[in-house]
């Protein structure tokens, strides 16, 4: 490590639990981000300040106006641009220093297996059942830990689900097919610092992850309103009958 | 026997008068689930997806199931959520 790279990261490596080693982890580690929107956003700019060493950014969308409110990654010129090329822009512009890989389509179940077998931690910050279920699968499968943050209205939820550690629910032993909703951000709205709020977490629980420190939030689901400024944790167990985590 | 019911987020509007911070206190009969009160309180079942039962998350094959809501039990229910 150069002396920019130990003057950029000093505030974080001045605390003991990261010191030298956590940074070096961080350096080293390879995430990936599924959703550059409101949640994706945050969690990949903190990241990526805090120089987690190669970040895969997946999302086959474009940049539109009614996105700016609460994405905050982009900007007013991004309008019609990849959400993946403009975010890259202002990642790289935040951090020259760590590898961007870029991905501006929906991932099949294969590539989005492979993608997962090569990172150390998966951020989930999509925007849909389907696509969740999908890529808790694909972190059951390859043994990658997965943060998961959901946000809509007032309301957002945080998890990790570990995969390494047998006891660890995944995201199908919480929410199952029966799911009937399929609210969106687009559909519903949302608060924009709300979004703010859980992808911050998804990024911190990521480092955590990353760095092998503290305690996560691995068999616990936050809740939290934020209309009335509550937070509530409940402990999830796993499913003995979840289709997923009890198959791989 | 009676419980404290709590409905989160949108599932506030569920509540009758008299409920105060999403939470009101209930009596209910021992054969009462999770399932028969939030019928009770008219809130579709497919809406309140997150059940916990003092702050422990309810597997859905426990939701119906008569005896499992102690006295002094706290019921609380969050809407799923997706967006992001």
């Amino acid at each position: 490590m150069n002396d920019e790279q130990l003057l950029r990261y000093s505030r974080q490596m001045m605390l003991p639990e990261i010191d030298a080693e956590g940074q070096q982890r961080l350096t080293d580690a390879r995430v990936l981000i599924i959703g550059l929107g409101g949640l994706g956003s945050p969690s990949s700019m903190y990241l990526a300040s805090a120089g987690v060493g190669h970040l895969v950014l997946v999302d086959f969308d474009k940049v539109d106006l009614s996105n700016l409110q609460r994405q905050i990654i982009h900007s007013t010129p991004d309008i019609g641009r990849p959400k993946t090329e403009s975010a890259r822009e202002t990642l790289k512009t935040l951090n020259p220093e760590i590898k961007i890989t870029t991905i501006d389509h929906a991932l099949d179940e294969k590539e989005l297996l492979e993608q997962a077998r090569l990172a150390d931690v998966i951020i989930d910050a999509s925007d849909n059942f389907r696509t969740r279920f999908a890529i808790n699968k694909a972190s059951v499968e390859s043994k990658t830990p997965l943060v998961s943050g959901a946000a809509i209205r007032f309301e957002g939820q945080i998890s990790v689900f570990d995969p390494r550690n047998d006891e660890s629910p995944c995201y199908r032993c919480l929410y199952n097919d029966d799911v009937a909703t399929q609210e969106t951000c687009t559909a519903n709205g949302v608060i924009a610092p709300l979004l703010g709020i859980i992808g911050s977490i998804q990024a911190n629980e990521a480092m955590k992850l990353i760095m092998n420190i503290g305690e996560t939030l691995n068999g616990k689901l936050m809740l939290l309103d934020v209309m009335h400024m509550e937070w509530n944790q409940a402990r999830l167990g796993k499913d003995p009958k979840c289709p997923v985590c009890n198959h791989f | 026997m009676e419980i404290t019911f709590k409905l989160y987020a949108t599932l506030s509007q569920y509540l009758p008068a008299g409920s105060v911070n999403h939470s009101i206190n209930i009596k209910i009969s021992d054969s009462d689930t999770a399932f028969s009160l939030l019928d009770k309180f008219n809130v579709p079942r497919e809406s309140a997806h997150l059940v916990l039962l003092n702050g422990v998350y309810v597997n859905p094959e426990d939701r119906d199931k008569p005896h499992f809501i102690k006295d002094g039990d706290t019921l609380a229910i969050w809407p799923p959520v997706a967006g992001g």
